[in-house]
């Protein structure tokens, strides 16, 4: 009898099926449990030229864009929230060196509505006025073909890839989420259900009674999943909610690093290019700073 | 003065609110930015439930409903951290879209900021300049374009108030106000009504029936000069405009005793 196939592999692994130029959306909102582990994989294997896809980006985005791995970017919001601006995006956007093409909020999360649909485009009626109509050819006003109202059709995000950092999984690719979820986890819903290759890092790896038990949780069902990596911590220093907090210290110096060319370079040589995993890191930062990570 | 400009601010704002509506606030971060678009508005919605809008529903972050404010200790300052997760709420939304539609029209006001604010009403976070290789880059649009677009009536919270950013036109609109009064708006098909009251550390501007600018009233302490001077509009004439109320009596002690007895909403620069 023909085995079934295990999709677990080593991030490396994964991150390796990732050409230049793909179009990537990074799993989780703003600074709430980013795919962390999969960025630094993305650095360290040097990848150019991508398309990042989002609703609101923060250190993930930020980071790519610093490591010079980034030339587009489609998205709502750039920042890092209560740790203050994205220095490295600013610095490369006021520099004419990345291409920009903006959504609002929830008109990014429709993109990924409408390939969780299988549609080329969802549909809007509030943009009249907005420069993002003016700045965005791929946004098209039509008709109403029944009431002639003024509609917009806005592009499905056609990502290449999905990458998403969720709390558990098995090793045939079922990923499942924490007993209570917002919406940090659940546009992470739309997104794989949007998306032919979805690569997972999970907190914890499931057995196969495991995931029985908890049948109702799984959002990503095992066909849907490209390949599933077993990170712990894989979202630092964004939290993964319900199992680790936000790790305030490691954020800032993240954000003090950001704020110049040199600095950031000397972080990521440290951080990044210094070490030759995510469990690598986590040993570092650990080493460095005492907070607590465990909910 | 026996009250702060933050406590004018919050109560005049109460006073706009009627009962029964359904206001949404995010969760700024920094001071300035936190005082005037979280802090300030909770505080409001608080002093506007517990005096003449019992019905008001308040959206904390956007997503947990009426949330039993006792236990708040101290504001939260992230949205999707366990803090928030555990506080006890009327309801929580997991999801977009959820519990309420702002599609549908459910949110009745929102309140939001950004770096520059024009005499049509128009908001924006985006950047300054040419947006492909900016002078300034900000945040992007976020959730401003929606805001202006669905809510009932949006109140433009800005901490600071300086020619800079009250311009004559804004460099890039994210949130649409009134461009050709408000039959322009109408022509845009926008459901809301739009921006409707402007609090700044000196004044509150608002709009009239026909989407026209004017300044609302002015905060005791300050000039029309001082007024003129920081704002890079045309404001008209200023001579009949009012001295922004104080509160009263009773609503100030709502808000020090009851509202904010431990000063986290509106006493963090005192």
């Amino acid at each position: 009898m023909a085995e079934r196939t295990v999709k677990l592999c080593s991030l490396k692994e994964a991150i390796d099926q990732i050409p230049d130029g793909s179009r990537i959306i990074l799993g989780g909102f703003s600074i709430y449990q980013r795919p962390m582990a999969a960025v630094h994989e993305l650095i360290r294997a040097g990848k150019k030229n991508l398309t990042i896809i989002g609703s609101t980006n923060t250190i993930e985005l930020d980071m790519l864009v610093g490591a010079g791995c980034v030339s587009r970017v489609e998205t709502s919001y750039v920042g890092l929230e209560k740790f203050g601006l994205a220095k490295n995006f600013r610095r490369a956007m006021q520099a004419g060196k990345i291409e920009i093409e903006y959504y609002s909020e929830m008109l990014a999360w429709d993109r990924f509505r409408a390939d969780r649909e299988g549609m080329e485009f969802w549909t809007v009626d509030f943009l009249g006025g907005s420069d993002i109509l003016t700045y965005n050819d791929k946004i098209v006003p039509f008709k109403s073909p029944i009431s002639g109202k003024q509609l917009y059709a806005v592009p499905a995000a056609k990502a290449d890839f999905a990458l998403i950092h969720a709390y558990a999984g098995d090793k045939y690719g079922n990923i499942q989420h924490q007993e209570k979820v917002l919406m940090p986890q659940t546009i992470d819903f739309d997104i794989a259900r949007g998306c032919d290759n979805t690569i997972v890092t999970v907190e914890r790896l499931l057995k196969d009674e495991e995931v029985a038990a908890g049948n109702q949780r799984t959002i990503i069902p095992a066909f849907k999943t490209r390949a599933v990596s077993h990170v712990p911590y894989g979202s630092h220093p964004t939290p993964t909610l319900g199992v680790t907090k936000m790790a305030e210290a490691c954020f800032r110096s993240y954000a003090q690093a950001a704020e110049s060319e040199g600095a950031f370079n000397a972080y990521l040589e440290k951080y990044v290019f210094g070490t030759n995993s995510f469990e690598e890191y986590m040993e570092l930062v650990r080493s460095e700073f005492s907070e607590k990570l465990e909910v | 003065m026996r009250c702060s400009i933050e406590e004018i601010i919050c109560a005049d704002l109460a006073h706009t609110i009627k009962d029964g509506e359904v206001g949404f606030t995010g969760l700024a971060t920094g001071k300035a930015a936190a005082l005037y678009i979280t802090n300030i508005p909770v505080a409001a919605m608080r002093l506007a439930q517990l005096t003449h809008a019992p019905n008001l529903t308040i959206s904390l972050c956007g997503w947990t409903h009426n949330p039993d404010w006792s236990k708040l200790k101290s504001m939260p300052d992230a949205e999707f951290e366990q803090d928030i997760l555990d506080l006890p709420s009327e309801a929580q939304m997991i999801g977009y879209p959820g519990l309420w539609s702002h599609r549908r029209g459910d949110i009745s006001f929102g309140f939001s900021s950004g770096v520059q604010f024009d005499k049509d009403g128009n908001l924006n976070s985006v950047c300054i300049g040419d947006i492909n290789a900016p002078k300034v880059q900000l945040p992007g649009p976020i959730l401003v374009t929606e805001h202006f677009a669905w809510f009932g009536r949006e109140y433009v919270m800005m901490p600071h108030h300086e020619k800079r950013v009250f311009v004559e036109k804004v460099d890039y609109v994210a949130g649409v106000g009134y461009p050709g009064g408000v039959e322009g708006r109408k022509k845009l098909g926008l459901a809301g009504e739009g921006p409707k009251y402007i609090y700044t550390p000196k004044c509150v501007f608002s709009f009239d029936d026909e989407g026209k600018l004017f300044v609302r009233s002015i905060h005791p302490g300050i000039t029309k000069e001082e007024l003129i001077e920081s704002t890079g509009f045309d404001l008209g004439d200023l001579s009949e405009v009012p001295v922004t109320p104080e509160p009263t009596d009773e609503e100030l002690r709502i808000i020090r005793e009851v509202i904010d007895p431990e000063g986290m909403l509106l006493k963090i620069f005192h």
